[in-house]
């Protein structure tokens, strides 16, 4: 399974798109955000370290969503079928994509977060560093599961799509690009329910200096369940069509 | 390897229709019908791809689920094509790591004639090259069986010809080997032993030769000018009847005896004699349209009548 993981992970560096969408827009995006303007003070500073998280965040759930594109790209090619007539048991292919996705969503959360402590000058304690990329890190896991799901229930150009079309919502409706505080009152009461609003969460509890609340470990874990509960309906629905 | 009274369906369709087959170790046998004739459903149950609706598919004594499982079966799927973004020899190695007892991933590069392109992107291949990597993933585990799905179409001639050029190489090493293909020659040229598949049954068993024999040694034609053609599947030799416009197509095991008695008749009218091809074999053993009133030695039955109206010629490419 650790050649499976290894060779899913070259695959996806060596993707072009993956590497200019996946890690260059968060990126970029954080630049012009929190350069643009020019204003400084306290509340610049403030919006440094939330645009940061919302970025690394960002990067993140697109690549952990992008999984899925890949996935549904090698349904089309006849690849899934071929594995399955390797020693290489079903299972262990899911769950190889899986990990091989945990190390994809890698790049974008340090690229940023460097990005965040170099270019922008954050200061964070050691712990916080470290919690923001373990926390963030885990927090993919539902995302994977979703672009997962996609991947195997559709074609692989309507899971481009899908993916790509997820991947906008839930990272304006979740906050990631541009504050939720700035929504409407009944934007923000959605957008608090939402996965990647408190995926966000877990990073900006760490950079508030505290851990994250149960209430929103509790809404992720749900979401989990739901989106684990899709990629294994998903995945067997795949099964006895592809 | 063994299939008995294996069937599948489709909603209404019998896609395969009691097939029995038995393969023996370090035999190469082609699966040979046209296009729908149940060659790639067969394939999918023997790998396990896809349950029979009833009858029993067994492989080294288990089943195809666990013959895979052990690393025992190794497969060229129709219509799939490599990944993209990984180079031949990554995409070989990882293949072969994933089988208990693999060949050398240098072993198998040279078997499918790879060696000059370890090092090459697969999606920046030729058509050709790429089905050659596909063989090469077939093989790289060192399996006890390979089967092949249609390898070759979508293929140029000089394309063709290297690949083939790869599995009579690979073939020769003893393995066990078997592939479906639409294409006559093909099949006559690389197996020992040619099974032809129609509306799901096998309908004939054996070498090229064999097949040859048991449908007519030679076809006899003439035309009829209007006469009757009733008895003339009781002239000597003769083991079948197709009326084609004003002319009889009659295929005979004994062309001498059936042109005598055709002479001594007087029905000698435009004759022609020609040696039976394994195509003329396979259309009598394909289509229902003959008057045969049973075939010959090794055959065992011409498949369902019904729809078989629809067999034709062009069906064949």
């Amino acid at each position: 399974m650790i050649d499976y993981i290894r060779l899913e992970v070259r695959r996806t560096l060596r993707d072009k798109g993956f590497v200019v969408f996946g890690i260059g827009m968060p990126v970029v995006m954080y630049l012009l955000l929190t350069n643009l303007a020019g204003s400084s003070g306290k509340e610049a500073e403030a919006w440094k370290v939330t645009a940061m998280v919302g970025m690394a965040s960002y990067g993140a759930l697109g690549a952990a969503l992008g999984t899925g594109n890949g996935l549904a790209e090698d349904k089309k090619l006849g690849w899934l079928r071929q594995l399955r007539i390797t020693p290489l048991s079903p299972a262990r292919v899911v769950v190889g994509r899986g990990l091989s996705a945990s190390v994809t969503v890698l790049p974008a959360i340090i690229v940023v977060l460097l990005l965040g402590a170099l270019v922008n000058g954050i200061h964070l304690a050691a712990w916080q560093w470290i919690g923001l990329v373990v926390l963030l890190w885990l927090g993919t896991t539902p995302f994977t599961l979703l672009g997962l799901g996609n991947g195997y229930r559709l074609s692989a150009q309507a899971a481009g799509m899908v993916n790509a079309g997820c991947m906008m919502v839930l990272a304006i409706i979740g906050g990631l690009w541009f504050p939720a505080a700035a929504f409407p009152g009944w934007l923000q009461e959605i957008s608090r329910w939402t996965p990647s609003n408190r995926f966000a969460d877990l990073g900006w509890s760490v950079t508030a200096g505290h851990g994250p609340s149960a209430g929103t470990v509790l809404v992720l874990v749900a979401w989990l369940a739901a989106f684990g509960a899709y990629a294994v309906y998903a995945y067997r629905r795949a099964a006895r069509t592809a | 390897m063994a299939f008995s009274g294996v069937v599948k369906t489709y909603g209404e369709v019998r896609a395969v229709d009691g097939l029995d087959l038995t393969v023996d170790r370090g035999e190469t046998v082609a699966l040979l019908g046209r296009n729908g004739a149940g060659k790639s459903t067969t394939i999918s149950m023997l790998l396990g791809l896809l349950p029979p609706t009833s009858g029993e598919v067994r492989l080294f004594g288990g089943t195809p689920e666990q013959a895979v499982r052990q690393g025992r079966i190794g497969a060229m799927l129709q219509d799939g094509r490599p990944i993209p973004r990984v180079t031949v020899r990554e995409l070989i190695t990882f293949v072969a790591a994933t089988y208990p007892k693999p060949m050398a991933v240098s072993e198998a590069l040279a078997l499918a004639g790879l060696e000059e392109l370890a090092g090459q992107r697969v999606d920046r291949l030729s058509g050709g090259q790429a089905q050659r990597v596909r063989f090469a993933v077939a093989l790289a585990g060192d399996p006890d069986l390979v089967v092949l799905d249609e390898p070759t179409t979508a293929l140029d001639v000089e394309g063709r010809r290297d690949f083939w050029q790869a599995m009579r190489a690979y073939a020769r090493r003893g393995n066990t080997v078997v592939f479906s293909t639409h294409y006559l020659t093909e099949a006559d040229e690389n197996a020992d032993r040619i099974v032809v598949v129609d509306h799901g049954r096998v309908v004939a068993d054996g070498s090229g030769e064999t097949i040859k024999r048991a449908v007519g040694g030679a076809l006899v034609s003439f035309d009829l000018a209007g006469g009757p053609s009733d008895g003339l599947t009781e002239l000597p030799g003769v083991t079948s009847l197709e009326i084609r416009g004003d002319r009889a197509l009659l295929r005979s095991a004994d062309s001498d005896a059936t042109v005598l008695e055709l002479a001594r008749l007087g029905l000698v009218r435009g004759l022609q004699v020609a040696p039976a091809s394994l195509e003329d074999a396979f259309l009598t053993l394909t289509s229902s349209r003959t008057d045969a009133a049973d075939g010959g030695p090794a055959v065992s039955g011409t498949g369902a009548s019904e729809g078989a109206a629809a067999v034709g010629e062009g069906a064949l490419r």
